[in-house]
């Protein structure tokens, strides 16, 4: 589903993502952890087109994501998530649904289904400005959501949500896995990962330190965190 | 539905939002209405007393003029904002993180951007014909479709100011849009005052000299607004070179357009 072959993006001299090839197979949950600075969100950027790689080749389903039609598909959430402030959020999930194709009747159908699975229903008419970050990270999951997308892309969902919140996410991501969506989470909530992820890697000064399976890595007695915290330290 | 027009759509609503856009339209057309006075004064020219229709024809290719100006100031106002305001308030991350070709949604925003400025101006040109033909009965042949041929220059106005704000500030963009404009209207008003009937008229062995080659290949600005304005009047046209204005805007809208593309595909979201 996502496939990175030897990618190289630098900032000036400096690496923000070092030769990393990294390949996540379709319906995987794949969580890329690190600590700030560590390269990950420029991969995030990288997939949905917004940067380029100074050298290598990225593909989301085969397709160069230097297609936009590589975005057929993809739904993303950003971390610090903006919803233009003169919309509501009815009005950006329409927008969203409109531009992947949605038309007549079926808009409006599609938004209220995911204003549902966001509890959102009720609040879709005020406008943005008046949402809290967690209301706005809401919104944009469901347009993340919009059109059973075939991969996601999450950076740092829970970001701004309370504790209910972040339990509905974990919910909505688990009813992924039976669909076969393919998840990229990008988060620090190390235990939130051990509970919606089966594959992570652990990356640190643009490198990938590791990449496997949750059970491979975490040996007998240690957590999530303490294998993270394990590799940043060598 | 083409992603580039439901861009398109989107832009002309999102600066439809607006209520200042509301309250200039309205004061624009209260200034037009108030013009209509100056079509039943009583003017004496050299002793001779000005007919109504050639007073009306007159006043209303200044105004004409007036408002097309005005509208450049608008249309540089709207579009030095498009890349920022998109970047900081979440819309380029909407459109660009779905299937959408970065060209749909430049031109899309340019497009959205000309067109409601084109419908603003051709409201107020429209309002100025209709009260010059229900003032004095005369129908000015050639106003509206002198409104459609300065539109040219609203389009190129907003690509590049779209082009410049994607390299310099918006203010400095703005800036130098109407630098770049005022330089055209002294090189190219100089030549169009050189060669008018009245300085022939009033100096008859004053021969222009040609024009140097960075005049005649300037953007033709102000000699679209002179060629508009010849068809208000039916009057002869002067251009400046071989090339006609509205030709010399129209590849300079490509090329500029061009270096937009060109320079928004390498841009990093």
């Amino acid at each position: 589903m996502i496939s990175l072959n030897s990618v190289i993006k630098k900032f000036d001299t400096v690496a923000a993502v070092d030769n990393i090839t990294v390949h996540v197979e379709k319906g995987e949950h794949f969580a890329l952890l690190g600590p700030n600075g560590a390269g990950k969100t420029t991969i995030v950027r990288m997939l949905l087109g917004f940067a380029k790689p100074t050298s290598g080749s990225i593909f989301i389903d085969a397709i160069p994501v230097s297609n936009p039609e590589a975005r057929n598909g993809v739904g993303y959430l950003a971390e610090h998530h903006m919803i233009p402030s003169y919309l509501s959020g009815l009005d950006y999930l329409r927008r969203h649904a409109s531009l992947i194709g949605f038309s007549g009747k079926d808009v409006p159908l599609e938004v209220d289904r995911l204003l549902e699975v966001v509890s959102m229903k009720g609040r879709e008419k005020e406008k943005s400005a008046a949402y809290s970050k967690g209301m706005k990270q809401r919104i944009g999951l469901a347009a993340a959501l919009l059109g059973k997308p075939k991969l996601l892309i999450l950076d740092e969902p829970t970001a701004g949500l309370d504790p209910i919140g972040i339990r509905d996410v974990r919910n909505i991501l688990e009813n992924l896995r039976a669909d076969h969506v393919t998840v990229c989470l990008n988060s620090h909530l190390l235990s939130e990962v051990e509970k919606t992820c089966r594959t992570v890697a652990i990356m640190n000064n643009g490198k990938i330190l590791v990449k496997d399976s949750i059970q491979s890595i975490i040996k007998n007695g240690e957590t999530l965190e303490d294998v993270f915290i394990k590799y940043i330290s060598k | 539905m083409n992603l580039f027009l439901k861009i398109t759509g989107y832009t002309i609503r999102d600066q439809m939002r607006h209520k200042s856009f509301y309250v200039l339209l309205g004061c624009c057309l209260l200034f037009v209405l108030m013009v209509r006075g100056c079509y039943s004064g009583q003017y004496v020219v050299n002793g001779k007393l000005l007919d109504s229709v050639a007073m009306a024809w007159y006043v209303s290719n200044i105004v004409f003029q007036v408002i097309a100006a005005g509208m450049f100031l608008m249309v540089i106002l709207l579009s030095m904002k498009i890349f920022s305001r998109d970047h900081d308030d979440g819309s380029l991350v909407l459109f660009l993180s779905r299937p959408v070709f970065r060209q749909q949604y430049i031109l899309g925003r340019i497009a959205g951007t000309w067109f409601l400025c084109l419908v603003f101006m051709f409201i107020l040109h429209a309002a100025v014909f209709l009260t010059v033909w229900t003032k004095t009965g005369a129908i000015i042949f050639g106003y509206l479709a002198a409104s459609l041929v300065c539109s040219i220059n609203l389009l190129f106005i907003a690509v590049l100011v779209c082009f410049l704000s994607l390299h310099l500030p918006d203010f400095i963009s703005a800036v130098f849009t109407v630098g770049l404009l005022f330089v055209g209207y002294i090189s190219d008003g100089g030549y169009q005052i050189l060669n008018s009937q009245i300085l022939k008229a009033a100096i008859p062995s004053a021969v222009p000299s040609t024009p140097a080659l960075w005049r005649i290949l300037f953007p033709k600005v102000y000699m679209v607004q002179a060629y508009a304005g010849s068809i208000i009047e039916q009057s002869s046209f002067h251009n400046m070179g071989p090339i006609n204005p509205i030709v010399n805007v129209f590849i300079y809208i490509v090329l500029i357009a061009a270096l937009l593309l060109s320079g928004f595909n390498k841009k990093e979201i």
